[in-house]
């Protein structure tokens, strides 16, 4: 899963909020740019289909809920 | 894009830009260091030096975990991805990180079984995949990676795989920025603090910052408008006299982080006394390790490592870049012996490097500045 074109794809500091389509269990289906990835959401609690959640090397980090 | 285009919105750069102006000293110049590699890499991609007014100067910190891993910790890696039952996987962006001895990559070119994957979490299934094979993770990153490593030790117990362990490298982001404090002839004027980082740890962790060193902090997102809306936040707390912690990420971090994720990081990891980072030398208590619990997982207590230690080339100046002590372009082999295609030090191999960020987006406004048209 990319950030933008010449970020990093590793960073130990970069995320992507990605959204979610599917759950199962302690991972998710989520969809960022077209492109799905699973993830574990062992950290953020409940996750529903729609929801928008911080990824990064695998797993959501927290959700975005948030609001500026 | 939803979290992204609203953030890159050119009108409210403009508005922001516009509020520094209003805001800054004419000739009182002002040094705010930017902790993460990623906000250094949209400093450069998005020309935000160039839109703030002349007296904000950015300096790059040390927030880039490829950058900051010592040539001896490499040599490790290699040895134990040489090793004839090892898959060794690791992020992308640590294959040419240079050792000793070479990088991951020629180790692989060499015929050892190198592998780059995304999550720890690929490299565990890898270790389904392939009982008989020992899949050793190369586990590195500041607070935002190391969840990730723990969930996968958490995992792997659960399921008992065995053939898979991490060779842990996890960086914490609170002691690199104490030593930063306290070097000689400091003059920054605030911190930009990272923002991933902080959805774990929450912003506690840098109020010894403003209590201690008073310095002004401000954690904050990657997005060009959030870095100037983090910068307007800073000089107002200088102009009003307020030094604090602020949050300017507030839609994913809060004050005391994710308590999940501080939990199983406390439940498979615990501080080492002591740890060497690249240019910063050794710091105690900066490095996590895996507690004893977990020693079957743990690649330093299963396999036998060579734990040299080993030089920074003479000609690198990663160390002083890293600390903020000189720009990218003041090292002497900048752009010329080090490039992206070539690198000598960490900051020219990572994309989020300083020297990287520079090279890549920077150069040609430097050239532009020194010829004006």
């Amino acid at each position: 899963m990319t950030v933008d074109a010449g970020h990093c794809l590793t960073c130990r500091d970069t995320a992507v909020a990605a959204t979610v389509v599917e759950v199962d269990g302690v991972n998710a289906t989520v969809e960022f740019e077209g492109e799905h990835e699973r993830v574990g959401i062992e950290l953020v609690g409940l996750v529903a289909v729609g929801d928008t959640l911080l990824c990064h090397a695998g797993i959501a980090l927290q959700k975005l809920t948030v609001a500026r | 894009m939803k979290y992204v285009d609203e953030f890159r919105s050119g009108q409210l750069a403009q508005k922001l830009a516009h509020e520094l102006e209003t805001l800054v000293e004419p000739g009182q110049p002002l040094r705010f260091m930017e902790v993460c590699g990623g906000h250094t890499h949209t400093i450069y991609k998005h020309g935000i030096e160039d839109l703030v007014p002349p007296e904000i100067d950015f300096l790059h910190g040390p927030g880039c975990p490829v950058c900051v891993i010592p040539m001896g910790r490499v040599d490790d890696a290699i040895a134990l991805a040489e090793r004839p039952e090892v898959i060794f996987t690791t992020f992308g962006d640590m294959l040419r990180v240079p050792g000793g001895r070479g990088s991951l990559l020629e180790a692989k070119a060499r015929g050892a079984d190198v592998r780059m994957v995304y999550s720890p979490l690929d490299a565990l299934e890898l270790a389904r995949r392939n009982p008989d094979r020992e899949v050793v993770f190369f586990a590195i990153g500041f607070e935002t990676t190391a969840p990730a490593t723990a969930i996968t030790l958490l995992r792997a117990r659960a399921e008992g795989v065995r053939n898979f362990s991490a060779f842990c490298n996890h960086v914490t982001i609170g002691p690199p920025l104490r030593t930063i404090l306290e070097s000689p002839g400091l003059q920054l004027d605030g911190f930009i603090a990272p923002g991933h980082v902080s959805t774990v740890i929450g912003t506690v962790p840098y109020e010894f910052m403003a209590r201690d060193y008073g310095k002004p902090v401000v954690v904050t997102a990657f997005e060009p408008t959030d870095i100037l809306h983090a910068t307007v936040m800073l000089v107002r707390q200088l102009r009003e006299g307020r030094c604090e912690v602020e949050n300017q990420y507030t839609r994913v971090v809060c004050r005391e982080g994710n308590p999940r994720a501080l939990a199983v990081l406390d439940e498979t990891m615990e501080l080492r006394d002591t740890f060497e980072w690249r240019g910063l030398g050794w710091i105690e208590r900066s490095a996590l390790g895996l507690r004893p619990e977990f020693a079957a997982w743990d690649a330093e207590a299963r396999f036998e490592l060579p734990g040299s230690r080993v030089d920074d080339p003479k000609a690198c100046q990663c160390g002083e870049v890293l600390v903020g002590a000189i720009k990218p372009w003041e090292c002497k082999v900048f752009g010329t012996a080090c490039t992206p295609e070539r690198p000598i030090g960490t900051c020219m191999v990572s994309s989020e490097g300083a020297c990287a960020a520079y090279y890549n987006y920077g150069r040609l406004a430097k050239r532009r500045e020194r010829v004006p048209a």
